[in-house]
């Protein structure tokens, strides 16, 4: 198994936010994590990401046990993900952000970064090139030198899955990706989000609007920090649990 | 016609071969007057006033190198403190050069920086600054306290001066040690180990997602932050020859603190320009020099609501004002026609 979370709980204070969580994630696949606002997508990314430490259970990756590991330790391992908010680092322009996030695939010692040595200068040549190659990809190279600050909502998640491409991700968990957007920003934002499927990156996708099932091939529906269903997008659709738990359990027919 | 032919219509200033040998001629005087100073001046009260701001401008910029990780500190001072008695009482105590005190006091400074630097790196904003704040506090108090060994409230005499008698030497010392430390500086925040702490600095999470050890890049910018502010410490012990701890008290940690915000937080020069002025105008007007907390503090709030990006950024600003009212100009003379 590629990814497997077993019986994950964090608990703050007395509210439990995940509750024994269960999924799997197979290689190469598409993954949808959906569920209404709060009821603890986001926190399980931050406990798969090592943001959060989990109060139980254990998360393993790529046969490795990586619970409760710092979140830089996360991402050596190859897991990148973007966030829901403040997605990107404001002040740096596009291609910065996209460069800023090299820091894993080549990595330069302090030494060779500080004397500016021929392996550091080799690194930031080949880090430009693939910064732009990514651009290219998600279809930002055209402002690449814009301030990520003043890029239109669109554009600035999609930097964020630029961002996070740079780790060279086994995995990548991108955090509600289309929330907010209009309907061209969805349409140019999973254009993206498919091109980087091609590349051969597994993809764990958060979000409450369903537009997303259209990319996954299979969906986990999670509701009060509990997995309640769990299928392809045609079964969820038509599944009891899940209409009651965006419509409320007394609408459902 | 229309608003966009208007403004193809001024014309931009062609960059003839003069206007941009300008710069470079700018600085290579700079360079001759600041190298010929001692010689020009003549006072040894104003070499003494420059030597100080050489020590200060060393302080202030490594100040702002920790700044660029999105910590800020307030114990910066006492750094200082910590880097001038260490060089004090190993000159005074164990007799050694002041060649191995001043390197050997910066690299311990530096320790200490990284080891308050650690659990420090989990603290942010306020927490941060009041935890540093007391530190310092602390530190000064440990100097008072440290009996014969630090000279306690009198302050610490005999330490061995670096150079005999002539403030000449020292002037040249501290201009070379400052811009070696400059120059290390800027390396060291134009470099990707800059990059890195800035990203830490706009949001530590998004860093920390891509493989960057926040902790770690953060001690690292306070270690280096104390580097620099330790040598400039310790060469202040053997230029003085005498140590009082208030020298190294909250307040002269606030002064670093309005050096970097007076001058410009945002850009390298920043503190640089701040320290010279602040230290260089009350010694020029003699008659304000009582005054100048007060001053200091008009001049900040100035700086607060006219220049942002602090005194670095007015030649900018003074441009932008400049070219904003040719161009009004140059827009009614062509609508009167």
């Amino acid at each position: 198994m590629f990814l497997e979370i077993k019986g994950l709980t964090k608990q703050f204070g007395g509210l439990t936010a995940v509750n024994r969580f269960d999924m799997y994630v197979s290689e190469g696949e598409i993954v949808g994590l959906i569920g209404p606002n709060g009821a603890g997508k986001t926190t399980l990314f931050n406990l798969i990401t090592g943001v959060l430490r989990p109060t139980k259970g254990r998360v393993i990756f790529d046969g490795e046990d990586i619970t409760g590991k710092k979140a830089h330790i996360v991402a050596q391992r190859g897991i990148g993900r973007t966030f829901q908010l403040n997605p990107l680092f404001a002040n740096f322009t596009v291609l910065e952000n996209v460069s800023a996030s090299f820091h894993l695939h080549p990595k330069s010692s302090l030494f060779d970064i500080y004397f500016s040595t021929k392996t550091y200068r080799r690194n930031e040549a080949y880090i430009l090139e693939q910064s732009l190659e990514i651009l290219k990809l998600v279809g930002l190279e055209k402002v690449k030198d814009e301030l990520a600050k003043n890029l239109p909502h669109g554009y600035q998640k999609m930097l964020g899955i630029a961002r996070a491409l740079a780790v060279k991700p086994k995995l990548l968990l991108l955090d509600e990706p289309i929330a907010g957007m209009n309907p061209d920003e969805i349409d140019f934002t999973m254009t993206g989000i498919r091109k980087t499927r091609q590349q051969g990156t597994t993809i764990v996708v958060v979000e409450h609007n369903m537009m997303i099932m259209n990319l996954c091939d299979r969906v986990v529906v999670i509701n009060f920090g509990q997995k309640v269903a769990e299928g392809t997008p045609e079964e969820v659709r038509k599944n009891q649990e899940v209409i009651q738990a965006y419509f409320g359990g007394e609408h459902a027919a | 016609m229309s608003d966009n032919q208007l403004s193809t219509y001024i014309p931009s200033e062609p960059a003839t071969a003069r206007s941009r040998l300008i710069k470079p001629a700018i600085l290579a005087g700079l360079v001759v007057i600041i190298a010929l100073l001692p010689l020009l001046l003549g006072s040894p009260y104003l070499l003494h006033i420059l030597i100080l701001t050489l020590i200060y401008i060393i302080a202030a910029v490594s100040l702002r190198t920790i700044t660029i990780s999105g910590q800020f500190p307030l114990a910066h001072g006492a750094f200082m403190g910590i880097g001038a008695y260490l060089a004090g009482m190993a000159s005074k105590h164990l007799g050694w050069s002041p060649w191995l005190t001043i390197p050997l006091a910066a690299l311990v400074t530096m320790g200490i920086g990284m080891l308050i630097g650690y659990p420090f790196a989990r603290l942010r904003a306020l927490y941060y600054a009041l935890g540093s704040l007391f530190f310092g506090i602390g530190v000064v108090y440990i100097i008072q306290a440290g009996g014969t060994w630090t000279g306690g409230y009198s302050g610490l005499t005999g330490i061995h001066p670096m150079f005999g008698g002539s403030k000449t030497a020292y002037y040249y010392f501290f201009l070379g040690l400052a811009i070696v430390s400059l120059l290390a500086l800027y390396r060291f925040e134009f470099s990707r180990i800059g990059t890195n702490l800035k990203a830490i600095a706009q949001s530590h999470l998004v860093a920390s997602s891509v493989g960057i050890n926040e902790g770690w890049f953060r001690v690292l910018a306070v270690g280096v932050g104390c580097f620099f502010a330790g040598l400039a410490g310790a060469g202040y012990a053997h230029y003085n020859m005498v140590l009082s701890p208030a020298s190294f008290n909250f307040m002269a940690t606030l002064w670093l603190v309005m050096y970097v915000l007076i001058g410009g937080i945002d850009s390298f020069a920043g503190p640089i320009v701040g320290t010279i002025i602040l230290i260089l105008i009350p010694e020029f007007a003699r008659g304000l020099k009582e005054y100048s907390p007060f001053l200091s503090a008009v001049l900040l709030l100035i700086v607060v609501y006219l220049m942002p990006k602090g005194l670095v950024s007015l030649p900018s600003l003074v441009r932008a004002w400049y070219s904003e009212r040719r161009k009004g100009k140059k827009i009614a003379h062509v609508s009167g026609n």
